[in-house]
């Protein structure tokens, strides 16, 4: 699984990295800047929640 | 302003419902009838309440600005609040961006998170005040006091200020206008804004390790902010972090109070409060609605808006939208996903948003394990006087199973 993340639209709410933060990495301003990235087994749920999370609907989940 | 271009028309005037009940209601009939549609009233403004349009306007600034038309009155309010500016809330890019960055950085996830063992440490000396009497005004004894200690300690100012500064913000969403809490609170203004500039100037000179400190410190390319700047970015500071976070807390108390099966679900799984704290924030957004202003001549969701026209666009009515929450209507503590626009939406995301949940959640444990069995007293029970802009409660008077202090 990868996770693409549109970083335009990141506006810091932070939610995903409450539900994924071995996911979801933040600069130091609270904001995601990684636009790709693969999901260990492991964190798949937590990643699909994370991206559910998002006000912004920044996220989308490539399986 | 009443000119037939503007359709449709809807017969919506935000100040005529004065309580939580029929200002949910009205919002509720106006989302129904029209999801955006121009009022005649209070000047003439559109009203966007659906989900999806109110999450478009508050993303789309270059359309829907919020910068400052009027040096004395807000642009970001439908009543255009005689305050100074609220920066960087009222600037638009390219301005907004590095002023946004400074405060970005303050109050981001991981700085509010250093902030917890405060925002615990006030929650348990206000319990601790009333735990073993048994009785507690829950606003004025915990919801109102907890966010402002933990913001204002934070920024740095004396103990001495706490009180009268929080009061400044609170005193005029929780008291009717013309009231003489009202009349104090605006006189009181001139106040904090007098004793802010006194600790950026005295900060400038000698630094101390706290949030006036940094704000003063901050650097854009390169340079140090103006004095002038610094007092503004700490006077948004205390606006915002002392009487939201204190409207959603008492919120939850009323709530808990009046829906026993919640406060039983919280009682017996307390990880239930991470979801419970987005439903509370669907449902008792602490700003029900935020104003913006049309920059240019556009079609929005079929309606012809004009330049300079006003807006105003429903948080409350964005969260009660059942084609963007299943039930919206009901509680449903452990709702998922629920991306509620509580916080807004876009560029001018609360920035204080983690800082909120964070001191939000303290307070609540602290309830919920010292005083679970608190039961509100109904007859003196005050809701804030108007729930056009800040809704709230100004009392909430409480009994309880008295306690040891543990402090």
């Amino acid at each position: 699984m990868r996770v693409h993340v549109d970083v335009e639209k990141c506006t810091g709410h932070a939610r995903c990295m409450a539900y994924a933060p071995e996911v979801y990495e933040l600069d130091d301003l609270g904001y995601n800047v990684t636009p790709v990235k693969d999901v260990p087994a492991e964190f798949e749920e937590a990643a699909r929640k994370g991206a559910l999370a998002c006000p912004e609907m920044a996220i989308t989940i490539e399986d | 302003m009443t000119d037939q271009s503007r359709t449709p028309i809807v017969d919506f005037d935000v100040f005529a419902s004065n309580t939580l009940a029929d200002n949910n209601a009205a919002w509720a009939t106006v989302r129904s009838e029209c999801p955006v549609g121009w009022t005649p009233h209070n000047g003439g403004h559109w009203v966007i309440s659906g989900y999806e349009q109110v999450a478009e306007a508050f993303r789309s600034w270059e359309v829907f600005s919020s910068a400052r038309t009027d040096p004395e009155h807000a642009s970001i309010t439908i009543s255009s609040s005689r305050i100074p500016p609220l920066i960087p809330e009222e600037l638009d890019p390219p301005e907004w961006h590095p002023i946004r960055r400074i405060l970005a950085g303050q109050l981001s996830p991981v700085a509010a998170e250093r902030l917890r063992p405060r925002a615990r440490h006030w929650a348990r000396h206000c319990i601790d005040q009333v735990i073993e009497a048994g009785r507690c005004e829950l606003v004025t004894g915990l919801a109102f006091p907890v966010p402002a200690a933990v913001t204002l300690e934070w920024l740095g100012f004396p103990e001495s200020d706490w009180e009268a500064m929080a009061h400044a913000f609170h005193d005029p969403s929780a008291h009717p206008n013309g009231s003489p809490e009202h009349r104090r609170a605006f006189a009181a203004f001139g106040r904090v804004t007098a004793r802010v500039a006194e600790e950026v100037a005295l900060r400038a000179h000698a630094p101390r390790d706290d949030g006036l400190t940094a704000i003063v410190q901050s650097e854009i390319e390169g340079e140090r902010i103006s004095s002038e700047l610094a007092e503004a970015l700490v006077f948004m500071t205390i606006g915002g972090g002392v009487d939201t976070t204190s409207a959603l807390t008492a919120a939850a108390l009323w709530h808990l109070h009046r829906f026993p099966d919640d406060r039983a679900r919280l009682l017996a799984d307390s990880e239930l409060l991470e979801s419970a704290t987005e439903e509370f924030l669907r449902f008792y957004p602490p700003a029900r609605t935020h104003a913006r202003t049309v920059t240019h001549d556009v079609e929005f969701a079929g309606c012809p808006m004009q330049a300079g026209d006003r807006v105003l666009l429903s948080e409350i009515a964005a969260g009660r939208d059942g084609e963007a929450f299943p039930d919206a209507d009901r509680f449903v503590i452990d709702r998922f996903p629920n991306r509620h626009l509580s916080f807004g939406a876009g560029i001018h995301r609360c920035p204080g948003s983690h800082l909120a949940r964070l001191t939000f959640t303290e307070i609540m444990r602290e309830v919920l394990e010292r005083i679970p069995d608190y039961r509100i007293v109904d007859d003196e029970v005050v809701e804030y006087p108007n729930w056009s802009m800040i809704g709230g409660w100004a009392n909430l008077p409480a009994a309880f199973t008295p306690g040891p202090r543990i402090g």
